[in-house]
């Protein structure tokens, strides 16, 4: 019983240290984060999402990117059917990524797209976090995948970290980071 | 394997995982330190490996400091030195890590606070400004070229206008000139990629910097490394020219100068990710040193602990073996832990309690020899119709068998370890013999060999002892023989061959006698006169007289030499002795003859008539004793001995007379004793006769009160009879 009121004690300290641990984290990306709209619509077999996302802007920011900082940008949209007695079913699951970074050389704010290796240059923040959250027609599912005749769900997230840091940073600082959000999910269902 | 053995090899394998786990980690740390690419790959496994480690290692390094402790407390053998010997490699192990931990943290951070030195940071901002001051000279020359190919071909329009741009492009070594009008929309384009269509709307911010009739220059760097100068310049408006024009220029920087921009721009952004991860990075390495000074440190503390236990185990196992030896385990054999000198040690233990358990099995069987023996002595000795003796020489009791007991009529069982003389308290014959010796001792004998007769309340005890010294112990074994029944029987056999003799002899002659004494009478009485008759008449009355008495003793020794077969059968003790008494009433009732009967007395198994006769015997004597007493009372009583061995009647005749004279008491049972004036002397000879025949016991004494006291002990079963009678032979 002695024991079993230690072990009790201890994983109560844990838990503290897990829930406490995040609110104090200096939050580093002050600001807004936020979906303000979106939506889909079908357009020639393919489902098109169009969506405007404000991020978060800041000096801090600003003058993190210019010290070299990267910061990365997710974009996350799921498109799931619902389950009465089970888990929803995802038919979609998709992350867009952006990298944004200042390029002293030019003096330009870089938006950079890794997986299609391409980029855009900007001379402000502004335009460039202007341009990162304008999404439009992004085809994020194909007719097959969605049968019309259930009704689904469309989640979208947006988050912002701080682009190169190790992996093991990461995972170690999980409690302290300032420099990681992500905003709340926005949900609709899709009109067919 | 036993689950124990299982648990134990498991503990060790993981013990073993652990610490390979911890060298890898520390070999994985070494080779990240030279790659940080790697390090990011490979750190979360470092980590997690560092962390299970740790918590594999400190769970089996707190049992074993918790039954260290425990055992410490305890005051387990040896526990005190493996907790010396714990304490000292664990110093050893422990202080140098420490050290080491120390010094690794100092270098870490100056390792990586050297990263990010002033002077680091100083030359890539010269880097990044010599940079710029390279571009910005070519950015400047190349807007000036611009505006000078705006004002070149401000004048032309249509193909003209586009010979014009092909002709300047290649000139100016441009990637692409596109002349735009002022609202943004392109109007004619000339592209070293030969493409036919007209590019997009170009950017707000050069719109913005024409309208305000500025040119406009930047630097846009491409993907690839690559790097491209683009630059605007507004149209000096021509004579007649519907609208405002513009020309952008694109012209691509030299790939040696874009590949020195890319580098510097690369290590800026590299210093900028570094610089700002500065801390997390030290805290990391930190953490993971931590982890791997855990990992050895536990793994040194452990590894300590289990080498002291190693090495202190025999120990432990020759304290245990010790204790089980002195408790008599010689069974003990104890693992050979090496061939070394504590081996060496074991082994010499191992010999050794080998060799005790030999000669202590030995020993068990000499003794267990030595106790089969005495209790073989001991059932010879019980079954001895001797009596034995064991004193030492304070005269305390050693040993002694039954017979000793039953022959000197004491309890001696109970009596091992005390002084004889208070033994013989209560005991006549006893204390008769304890003088006895005593006088013997007291003399110096301590060896002789006689007879030796005993006095006692119930008459006397003829014995034939013998001492003999025990060899060495200064004690005495004195062996004993009751002889009386054996006297008692040579003297009987000895009188009846004098009665039969004398019935013979004496008998035969007395009839011849008595008729010629009758003859004489008869012929010479009538021819004598009267006083010569009278003479005669007396002397033949006389002599038939004295030959009838003569008959009568004749007849009396006769009866006491015949000596008839036993009929035996099973008869009430009490019913014989009430019919006899009731005789004796009616005969004399002058003599108050009393009856006390046992109502448990059980049928014994007796000759009748000779039981009778004993009785009556004894009736008889008992009156002819009381004669001129006032008040004369005989008793007879019996008494069933069922607790005694074997199991026996008691019958006893008691009177109030003048009892036994002192002088005869002991030989009161001797044919032709006798205190009466007339009589033959037998009675009480062929009373002990008959009871001898019956393997009885007679024994004659005087009251406390007056009076005298036979008493005759009858064995209750024939069989019993025949070993009593066994035994007394």
């Amino acid at each position: 019983m002695k024991n079993y009121y230690k072990t009790q004690r201890t994983l109560l300290f844990l838990g503290l240290v897990f829930a406490i641990g995040p609110c104090l984290a200096d939050d580093e990306l002050d600001g807004e984060l936020e979906i303000r709209s979106a939506y889909a619509v079908p357009s020639h077999g393919t489902v098109l999402l169009t969506a405007h996302v404000v991020y978060p802007q800041s000096e801090r920011i600003s003058a993190a990117l210019k010290d070299g900082v990267t910061l990365s940008f997710d974009l996350e949209v799921t498109v799931s059917r619902h389950r009465r007695l089970w888990f929803d079913a995802d038919a979609v699951d998709l992350m867009r990524k952006r990298e944004l970074s200042y390029h002293v050389i030019s003096d330009r704010f870089l938006l950079r797209d890794p997986e299609a290796n391409t980029q855009e240059s900007f001379p402000t923040l502004t335009a460039a976090l202007a341009r990162l959250g304008q999404v439009e027609e992004w085809p994020i599912a194909v007719d097959s995948q969605l049968r019309s005749d259930e009704e689904w769900q469309v989640r979208l997230r947006a988050g912002v970290r701080r682009g190169h840091m190790p992996d093991a940073l990461r995972a170690l600082m999980f409690w302290t980071d300032g420099w990681h959000r992500t905003s709340d999910w926005y949900s609709w269902t899709l009109v067919r | 394997m036993d689950a124990r053995a299982l648990r134990r090899w498991g503990l060790r394998a993981l013990v073993l995982v652990g610490i390979l786990a911890g060298i890898w980690a520390l070999l994985l740390l070494a080779r990240s330190v030279e790659n940080s690419a790697n390090f990011n790959r490979r750190q979360p496994w470092i980590l997690l490996f560092n962390v299970c480690g740790v918590l594999i290692l400190g769970v089996a390094l707190a049992r074993k400091l918790w039954r260290l402790v425990r055992d410490f407390r305890d005051h387990v053998p040896g526990s005190r030195l493996t907790a010396r010997t714990v304490g000292m490699f664990g110093t050893l192990v422990v202080v140098p890590l420490l050290i080491i931990y120390l010094f690794s943290l100092e270098f870490l951070n100056y390792g990586i606070d050297s990263w990010f030195r002033v002077e680091i940071k100083q030359g890539l901002n010269d880097a990044l400004v010599l940079s710029r001051s390279a571009l910005d000279l070519r950015l400047r020359e190349q807007a000036r070229r611009t505006e000078f190919i705006a004002r070149a071909i401000a004048a032309h329009s249509g193909t003209d206008l586009l010979v014009r741009l092909d002709a300047e492009r290649r000139d100016a070594q441009a990637t692409a000139i596109t002349v735009y009008a002022a609202n943004g929309r392109p109007l004619m384009t000339s592209s070293d990629a030969g493409s036919a269509a007209l590019p997009g709307i170009p950017p707000a911010e050069v719109l913005m910097q024409i309208a305000a009739g500025r040119s406009y220059v930047r630097l846009e760097p491409l993907a690839g490394g690559r790097y491209s100068i683009v630059t605007a310049a507004p149209l000096p408006r021509a004579m007649g020219a519907p609208q405002r024009r513009y020309v952008l220029i694109d012209y691509a920087v030299p790939t040696e100068l874009a590949g020195l921009a890319e580098a510097v721009q690369a290590a800026y952004t590299n210093y900028g990710d570094m610089s700002v991860t500065r801390q997390p990075l030290k805290a990391n390495f930190k953490l993971t040193l931590t982890l791997v000074l855990l990992l050895t440190m536990l793994g040194a503390v452990y590894g300590a602990i289990w080498s002291a236990q190693r090495l202190t185990r025999p120990v432990q196992d020759l304290i245990a073996g010790t204790r089980a030896v002195g408790k008599g385990d010689f069974a003990m054999r104890l693992p050979l832990p090496s061939r070394d000198e504590m081996g060496f040690l074991v082994h010499s233990f191992n010999d050794m309690t080998k060799r005790l358990r030999r000669t202590s099995e030995e020993a068990s069987l000499s003794r267990q020899a030595v106790e089969r023996e005495r209790e073989r002595l001991a059932v010879i000795l019980s079954r001895l119709s001797s009596g034995v003796l064991v004193i030492d020489q304070q005269l305390n009791l050693r040993s002694a068998n039954d017979s000793a007991g039953a022959i000197l009529n004491a309890d001696l069982s109970a009596g091992t370890g005390r002084q004889l003389a208070a033994l013989a308290e209560g005991a006549a014959l006893l204390g008769s013999f304890v003088a006895a010796l005593r006088a013997r001792l007291d003399q110096g004998e301590r060896e002789w060999r006689e007879q030796l007769t005993l006095s006692g309340e119930t008459g006397g005890r003829v014995l034939l002892w013998a001492g003999t010294p025990l060899p060495d112990e200064g004690g005495l074994v004195i062996v004993f023989e009751d002889i009386t029944a054996l006297l008692n029987a040579q003297r009987n056999a000895a009188w009846g061959e004098v009665a039969r003799r004398l019935a013979h002899e004496i008998k035969n002659p007395l009839t011849p006698i008595q008729l010629s004494a009758e003859q004489l009478r008869r012929k010479l009485l009538p021819g004598l006169d009267t006083e010569h008759a009278r003479l005669l008449e007396r002397a033949t009355r006389t002599i038939v007289q004295q030959v009838d008495a003569m008959k009568q003793m004749v007849n009396a020794f006769s009866d006491y030499a015949r000596a008839p077969e036993m009929q035996l059968a099973p008869l009430s003790l009490n019913q014989l002795a009430a019919e006899v008494v009731e005789l004796y009433r009616v005969q004399d009732p002058a003599v108050s003859i009393g009856l006390e009967l046992d109502p448990q007395m059980p049928e014994i198994e007796a000759d009748r008539s000779r039981l009778r006769q004993v009785l009556a015997n004894l009736l008889s004597n008992g009156i002819e004793a009381l004669g001129g007493v006032v008040g004369a009372t005989i008793t007879v009583r019996t008494r069933w001995l069922g607790t005694s061995k074997p199991a026996q009647a008691e019958l006893s005749v008691s009177d109030n007379g003048p009892g036994f004279r002192e002088d005869i008491l002991g030989k009161a049972f001797e044919p032709y004793v006798t205190s009466k004036a007339r009589g033959t002397g037998l009675g009480l000879a062929i009373v002990q006769r008959i009871v001898d025949e019956h393997g009885g016991r007679i024994t004659a004494d005087n009251l406390g009160t007056g009076g005298a006291r036979v008493r005759v002990l009858l064995p209750a079963v024939a069989e019993k009879r025949t070993e009593l009678r066994r035994e007394r032979a």
